[in-house]
């Protein structure tokens, strides 16, 4: 009876169905935590890496120095990569127009994208965890479901329906539901917490980019004013 | 800025989460057995241990002190008493358990109660009456073996009488003869010497060899009484040791009965504890009606495990048949069957549950 019911056991002589669905839900949770790391890893560095950039930023350094001491175009990320493409468009157009508004529009335009690659970059794999905390419970449930199915099946063929012939079916059978849930929890719990930290980074890289554009904005002023006047 | 923590790799995070995924699949595995093992045993086990173990030490006290008709007298107090306390007990879980269910289920409790007061009761009654009867044969026993020393003491003394009787004889009868001897030389000695006198030792001879004829049919008299007496002497060791023999069955059966006895009391709690046990097990079909009763004769292996639960006597509703059966085969396995005393262990293989839906809930 004990040794019957234990888990691996149990795990063992489970119907074909019933095993695949665990299989799954083995498969999903594995890989919701190795996006649970990944992210975890990804978004402490980007706190870092931004926190360590506004530093520099306000420190007082020349734009242009700053600029050059950056790397090139696809390695930046965060906020750096927001100031990379905003200057350089920056730089570029005040070659080429005297109008400070198409300067400022190009300037924000490329900011913008800058920044939704951002998001895209950092909101990366949150979607599987959030498939994985919605679907997984109903992935386990339908195991649950066609476990309990099978052992009325068997009930059905047994002379005597006895708690001992059913228990194990049942048993058997929630397990899906645990393993559905034990997906499920950590991939919720993970994805409000990534997202949220997401969004905050977002939100500090928005602000970044309204600040570097009113500075941009202060330096045209200074130095479009004198030329016009 | 640093470039080196640019790219987060996906090797880390693998390790990390298969690792996390096996701690707790070793958790659960080692975890598991060791937290089912133990509700089972909790429950049924240890109330048998109590009320046994201690039924048992204190025959085994008794034994040992060899005053058996009051130590049988005071053991059946001692047990009355322990099953006093034993009942004590089980009213005073009760209350513990029915103050923590009462407003679940308040007249499940009482019914339960009252069956419980009824089975206890039952069980009193029994065991006195088992002890009365008990009493009533070993003294009858032993009023039988008092008679029997009376009169075993009463054949030895006669036995030294007689004994007695027969040394002073031989005594007598050794004199007898030395004297006749000397009675002999005598006449001898007066035949060589006077002629006359030979008559006289002849008559006197003659005399003589009637008294030895005499003599001589005395000794083969006390041969015979010799014999006699030796046959008897047989006779009673053969039935002193009859005696012993029967004391020693008197005794055998003393402790067959102080076994037996142990042996239904212990009986007696595991009929209880498998009653207890099919009880908690049963779930009552709906709609049967109030008068049904179902008598369930149940076959144990000799380890406690079911061979066969089968309906001795049907209620006529198939459905409460079925839940009868299927209340005993759930308890199946009655592990304190190996608990009895060997002997009680043949007899409690086989007995028959009768259920009715008014006893239990």
């Amino acid at each position: 009876m004990n040794d019957s019911l234990s888990l691996p056991h149990l795990i063992m002589n489970a119907s074909g169905v019933v095993q695949v669905v665990m299989l799954i839900l083995v498969i999903a949770s594995i890989l919701s935590w190795v996006v649970i790391f990944q992210r975890t890893f990804v978004m402490r560095r980007a706190r870092k890496a931004h926190r360590a950039f506004e530093d520099r930023f306000w420190s007082g350094v020349d734009l242009n120095e700053l600029y050059r001491e950056t790397p090139a175009e696809q390695e930046t990320q965060g906020a750096e990569h927001v100031f990379r493409a905003g200057f350089r468009e920056f730089n570029r157009l005040l070659a080429k127009t005297r109008s400070p508004q198409a300067i400022l529009e190009g300037v924000q335009r490329s900011m913008r994208v800058a920044w939704s690659r951002e998001e895209d970059r950092l909101s990366l794999h949150l979607v599987f965890l959030a498939t994985v905390a919605s679907a997984s419970p109903y992935i386990g449930l339908f195991g649950t479901v066609w476990g309990i199915m099978g052992s009325f099946q068997s009930l059905s063929m047994a002379q005597q329906a006895t708690l001992a012939t059913v228990a194990p079916w049942i048993a058997e059978a929630l397990i899906a539901t645990a393993m559905g849930l034990f997906a499920a929890i950590p991939a919720v719990i993970f994805y409000n917490r990534l997202s949220a930290e997401s969004g905050r980074l977002l939100g500090k890289y928005e602000d970044f980019a309204e600040e570097f554009h009113s500075i941009l904005h202060r330096n045209l002023q200074g130095r479009t004013d004198p030329g016009a006047d | 800025m640093a470039r080196h923590d640019r790219r987060v790799g996906y090797g880390l995070p693998l390790v990390l989460a298969v690792a996390l995924h096996l701690a707790i699949l070793v958790a659960s595995v080692i975890r598991f057995p060791e937290r089912e093992t133990e509700p089972p045993s909790t429950n049924i086990v240890q109330a048998t241990l109590v009320s046994t173990e201690t039924t048992t030490d204190q025959a085994q006290r008794a034994e040992e002190a060899q005053a058996r008709a009051a130590a049988r007298q005071a053991e059946e107090e001692a047990a009355a008493r322990a099953e006093e306390q034993d009942a004590r007990q089980e009213e005073a879980k009760a209350v513990e358990e029915a103050a923590r269910q009462a407003e679940e289920a308040e007249r499940q409790r009482q019914e339960e109660a009252q069956a419980r007061e009824e089975a206890r009761r039952a069980a009193e009654e029994e065991a006195a009456r088992r002890a009365e009867q008990a009493e009533q044969q070993a003294r009858e026993r032993e009023d039988q073996a008092e008679r029997r020393r009376q009169a075993e003491a009463e054949a030895e003394r006669k036995r030294q009488a007689e004994a007695e009787a027969e040394r002073k004889r031989q005594a007598e009868a050794e004199a007898e003869r030395k004297r006749q001897a000397e009675a002999e030389a005598e006449r001898k000695r007066q035949a060589e010497a006077e002629a006359e006198r030979k008559r006289q030792a002849e008559a006197e001879a003659e005399r003589k060899r009637q008294d030895e004829a005499e003599a001589e049919r005395k000794r083969q008299a006390e041969a015979e009484a010799e014999r006699k007496r030796q046959a008897e002497e047989q006779a009673r060791r053969a039935a002193e040791a009859a005696n012993q023999g029967l004391d020693r069955a008197i005794e055998g059966e003393a402790d067959n009965v102080a076994n037996a006895r142990q042996a239904t009391e212990a009986a007696n709690s595991f009929i209880n504890l498998v009653r207890r046990a099919v009880e908690q097990a049963w779930v009552i079909p709906p709609n049967v009606p109030d008068g049904a009763s179902a008598e369930v004769s149940v076959q144990l292996g000799p380890s406690g495990e079911l061979f066969a639960a089968t309906i001795g006597q049907s209620s006529g509703n198939s459905a409460f048949d079925r839940s009868a059966v299927q209340a005993v085969e759930a308890a199946a396995p009655f592990a304190e069957l190996r608990q009895l005393p060997a002997s009680a262990q043949r007899d409690y293989r086989q007995f028959n549950l009768r259920f009715r839906p008014g006893d239990i809930r």
